[in-house]
This record gives C-alpha cells, sequence and structure tokens, in this order.
C-alpha cells in the first residue's frame, strides 16, 4: 500500500503532474471499479469461505472438513486426475503442435491462422462445444460411424463422451490451443544463434534440445500446464452440458449440492467444494504465474 | 529466422493431424444441424440429400426463442455500457493520476481467474439472497457479474490502447489550449482510443453471449440457456443456432484482435487473452 503522496512521481514536468491534487482527485476514478470488485468478487467470495466453514445437517465437523472424506473426497481425486490428464495431453500435443508450426516458415498465412484459430479455441467451451462433441463422438456421431467403418468400435471400447476419456478428449479441444498461445512466444524466443552455436560446438539436435532448447521452455512448459490443469478444474458448462448434470466432477457436483440444498441439509457442501477450488485455483494460478514472469525472461 | 528452410515431413502432418482434430466436430455439428439424413443412412448416395435449414427456422418460430435472443442482447449492452462506465475511467486514472495503484488494479483484474464463474455464482447467492433477494430475481443481475468476468480482457484492451496513445502529451495540449481535463478526456482522449474501445466491446459481447454458468445457477433464460434446453425438443435448431453462435463469436473474436493489432502492438499482445 502506498504511503505518501510526495512519492507518486515527478518524473516529468507535466501540468498534470504538478497540480496539487487532493487524495480524493487520485483515487475518485477507481472508486467505481473498487466497488464493482468488493461488492460483487470480494464480498460474495468472503460470504462463500464463511458459509464452508459452517456445518452441514448431521455432521459434527465444518463442510471444508466434511468435503474431503468419503465419497467428496473421491469427486475431488477424480476432478484432479481429469485435470492433469487433459493438462498433460493438452501440455504435450500443444507443445508438439508449437514447435511444428515454429518449423513451417512459408506460406506464412500458416502460423497465423494457427494463432489466431488458438485464439478463439482457447475460449470456446460452454454449450456450443459440448453439442459440437455430441454430434461428432456420441453414440449417433459422425466420427463414431467414421470410426466404425474403419474397423474401430468407440462404443464397443466402453468410450462415452460423457466418462472419463470422453471430457478428456473434449476438452483437449480448448487445452491445445491455449499450450500453443502459451508457448508460441516462448518457441519464438528461441534463436536460432543459440542452435546454431551449439551446432557449431559439436552438438546433435537431440543435444541442443536437452541441454539448450527445453531447459529454456521448461518454465513455459510447467506453467502452461499449470493453466491447463486451472483451466479444466474450474470448467463448467462443457461437463454439465456432456453429462445432462450428472458427473462427478467437482464443478458440476457444487450444483447438485446447492440445489438439494433444502432437502438434504447439506448444502453448505457445494460452498466448501467452491472453497476448496478458489484455494485450488490460487496455488496453480499463483505458480503459473510466477513461472510464466521466468519463461519471459528470455524472450526479448 | 532468416532462412527459407524447407519444414521438415513431421511439421506438416502434425499441423495437419490438428487440423482435422479440430474440423470434424464442427463439420460433425454443421452437418447434423443442416442435413436431415440420420448417421446411420450417410453414404455416397445419401451424402448430398436433403440438406435443410428448416430446424433452424423452426427455432426462429418458437415462442421462447424471441425473448432470450432479445434477453442477451439487452444485457451484452447493458454490459458494455457498464464496463465503459467503470473500466474506462480505471484505466484512465491508472494512467495518469493514480500511477502507483496501477499493479494492485491489475491483480485485482485477474481475480476472475483464481474465482470461476462456478465459484462466484455460489458465493453470490449466498451473499445476496438473504440481504437482497429482489436483486436476484431480476434478470439484469447478471449485469455486474458479466463485467467482472470480462474484466480481464476489457482492462487490458483499454489499457493498451491508452499506452499507445501519448496520453500526458495530449492532456497537456488540450489543457494548455484552454480545455478543462473533463472536457481534454471526452474531446481528444476518448476519440483517440475508437479501437480500444470497440475492441473491449466486442470482447464484452462474446463473454456474454457464451457465458452458460452464472445465467444457469440464476436461472435467467438467456440465449446460451435456451439453446441448451432446446436441444430436447429440437435437437437440429439448438445445434444450428450454436453453429450461428460460434460463427458470431469468431468474427467478435477477430474483430477485437484486429482493433487490437491496429493499436500497434505486438502480435503475442494482440492474442494476449491469456492470464
Amino acid at each position: 500500500m502506498p504511503v505518501l503522496p510526495l512519492t507518486g512521481g515527478h518524473r516529468t514536468g507535466s501540468p498534470l503532474r504538478r497540480t496539487p491534487r487532493l487524495a480524493l482527485s487520485e483515487t475518485i476514478g477507481l472508486l467505481p471499479f473498487f466497488t464493482l470488485v468488493a461488492v460483487f468478487l470480494a464480498w460474495p467470495t468472503f460470504t462463500l469461505f464463511r458459509m464452508a466453514f459452517e456445518r452441514t445437517a448431521d455432521s459434527e465437523v465444518p463442510a471444508m472438513r466434511e468435503a474431503i472424506t468419503g465419497t467428496y473426497l473421491d469427486s475431488f481425486v477424480y476432478t484432479m486426475k481429469l485435470s492433469a490428464l487433459s493438462a498433460l495431453l493438452g501440455a504435450v500435443i500443444g507443445a508438439i503442435l508449437t514447435a511444428a508450426v515454429v518449423r513451417i516458415e512459408h506460406p506464412r498465412w500458416i502460423r497465423n491462422a494457427v494463432s489466431s484459430f488458438s485464439g478463439v479455441a482457447a475460449n470456446l467451451g460452454g454449450i456450443p462445444l459440448a453439442f459440437a462433441f455430441l454430434a461428432a463422438l456420441g453414440t449417433q456421431g459422425l466420427v463414431t460411424k467414421l470410426l466404425d467403418w474403419g474397423g474401430i468400435d468407440l462404443i464397443g471400447a466402453g468410450f462415452t463422451i460423457s466418462n472419463f476419456a470422453g471430457i478428456t478428449v473434449v476438452y483437449l479441444y480448448f487445452q491445445i490451443p491455449l499450450m500453443f498461445l502459451v508457448l508460441l512466444p516462448s518457441f519464438e524466443g528461441l534463436r536460432p544463434v543459440w542452435r546454431e552455436a551449439a551446432v557449431n560446438l559439436g552438438a546433435t539436435p537431440l543435444r541442443y534440445w536437452r541441454h539448450v532448447g527445453f531447459p529454456l521452455l521448461s518454465p513455459a512448459l510447467l506453467g502452461g500446464f499449470l493453466l491447463l490443469f486451472a483451466n479444466a478444474f474450474s470448467a463448467y458448462a462443457t461437463a454439465y452440458a456432456l453429462s445432462s448434470g450428472g458427473a462427478k466432477l467437482i464443478p458440476v457436483q457444487i450444483r447438485f449440492f446447492l440445489q438439494g440444498n433444502t432437502i438434504t441439509g447439506k448444502g453448505n457442501l457445494g460452498y466448501a467444494m467452491a472453497a476448496w477450488m478458489i484455494i485450488i485455483m490460487i496455488v496453480t494460478m499463483g505458480a503459473y504465474l510466477v513461472l510464466r514472469r521466468r519463461a519471459e525472461r528470455w524472450q526479448r | 529466422m532468416r532462412s527459407r528452410k524447407k519444414a521438415p515431413i513431421w511439421a506438416w502432418l502434425v499441423v495437419s493431424s490438428a487440423a482435422v482434430f479440430f474440423a470434424l466436430p464442427m463439420i460433425a455439428m454443421a452437418r447434423f444441424a443442416f442435413q436431415r439424413v440420420p448417421v446411420a443412412l450417410l453414404g455416397r448416395d445419401t451424402i448430398l440429400k436433403r440438406w435443410t435449414l428448416d430446424g433452424l427456422f423452426d427455432m426462429f418460430s418458437d415462442p421462447d426463442f424471441r425473448p432470450a435472443l432479445w434477453l442477451s442482447i439487452r444485457i451484452a449492452l447493458l454490459t458494455v455500457v457498464a464496463t465503459f462506465l467503470i473500466m474506462l475511467p480505471t484505466a484512465l486514472w491508472v494512467n495518469t493520476r493514480a500511477a502507483r495503484y496501477r499493479s494492485l488494479v491489475e491483480v485485482a483484474t485477474l481475480m476472475p481467474y483464481v474465482v470461476p464463474p462456478i465459484a462466484l455464482v455460489v458465493g453470490a447467492g449466498g451473499a445476496f439472497r438473504d440481504i437482497a433477494p429482489w436483486f436476484l430475481r431480476s434478470d439484469y443481475s447478471l449485469v455486474p457479474f458479466y463485467v467482472i468476468l470480462a474484466m480481464p480482457f476489457t482492462f487490458r484492451s483499454l489499457d493498451a490502447g491508452l499506452r499507445a496513445i501519448d496520453l500526458r502529451t495530449l492532456l497537456d495540449a488540450a489543457r494548455s489550449l484552454g480545455a478543462s481535463t473533463p472536457r481534454a478526456l471526452v474531446r481528444i482522449v476518448v476519440p483517440n482510443m475508437t479501437s480500444a474501445l470497440s475492441g473491449s466491446a466486442f470482447l464484452t459481447i462474446t463473454v456474454v453471449l457464451g457465458e452458460f454458468t452464472i445465467a444457469s445457477l440464476f436461472l435467467k433464460p438467456t440465449l446460451p440457456l435456451y439453446m441448451s434446453y432446446s436441444q430436447g425438443r429440437n435437437p437440429q435448431g439448438a445445434l444450428g443456432l450454436a453453429v450461428l453462435m460460434l460463427l458470431f463469436t469468431t468474427l467478435a473474436f477477430f474483430a477485437a484482435s484486429r482493433l487490437r493489432e491496429k493499436g500497434r502492438r505486438s502480435t503475442r499482445e494482440a492474442i494476449g487473452v491469456l492470464p
């Protein structure tokens, strides 16, 4: 928090800066913003945690504690496994895709097209994405049928669009492009001279990657993985639409407990699950931001 | 990279398989929406038959469709207005008088990544249910939350727009010619950042038109909710609507990033929707 108004900076001799100002004129433009954040973001978050620490019907411990026992814990583990798998696959495939796109120098529109598409697809989600995959990989899906002609029986192999494997595949649709967006600046920041220097010193491509390329990319790779994990963990609409509200995933479970509130008296479990979700977000997004700062060191 | 080397085969293989993976679900959705042939009967002789827009037209004539569309449009416009009223002063102040609050504001605008929509809506329900139930009943209760959801994009877009122009010189010039600060802002600064303003408006609209979680838990019959519920009644129409919404979102997104590039930012910032 700032203390002295004098330290605000007199770098330029502009009249704007020299005007003697009241504390009010300095902050009045920020007032609407901080009011919005306080009322519609901070207060709901505070309420969420307050209710998460209350007890549910016939329980001895706060909901926060109860939410990480028994079947509720299973839900967390299930969601974490799914998020980790979709983040891992998204990160690996995203890295391979980025490496490939960077190698294709012409036609030049390829890189621009992949970047633009990724910008759209990384933010895609919700109902339309679920619909697209139902039409492609549902029991009556086009791709299911194509694979069937090719002799691959997806349904017979136990694949359903709403089970673990199915949701993981659907999430890759936004995870891979997101990874591409994270990695592209880092891949572009790998200067050809570093590679040439390594080759001149007798390194094989493999050794170059092991000792130069990969260490330089590792903060971006790890950071991207964490971002993808957080992204999958908090996704709601797609999972809800794919499973018709029946998925074991935490975001879908939160809704279930809130709506069953009056019947079961377990409504506070919904708050507790959401509170745990925020804690998981803080940890992963915090680590991501630290790693991103690291990764950006090489990009200029 | 300066050499004009030919890309290796594997790179082309990777890019083309990615193209297939990303194109197939969209093709499947469009085919389902606009062709009245069950997948089981698809073959060489049926592939060109019975393409129709009837599913979509049935949906347009559904009595629930128009109210949903209209509600989404009203909420989108209100969210854009509220975003300008709140985020424009914030970006202006952070770039002039209140520069020392910049990092605090930046951290606050990233909070929607830490509190995802599903957690935000749960907390908001608990917070407002007892104190202001009338607020939750109103359809417009979605607006402040949508301003917050769009904040990471809109603040950065407006901030980049302000940084791209020489704000201090413009303000000083206007003021030394006799304009008051508010007048200088309205007459000089805002007209100089129209691309940042319209860019953030487009981004806000795409956020509002795609948002399902909060609307669904607040039981507000917006377009995404209508789309989800009408899947049972008119699956073709629902998927057709999804295709239209994806097309619209894509166009709006391109418009937004094109406008941002006009502000002379690097490509990294142009696609910089990352937290």
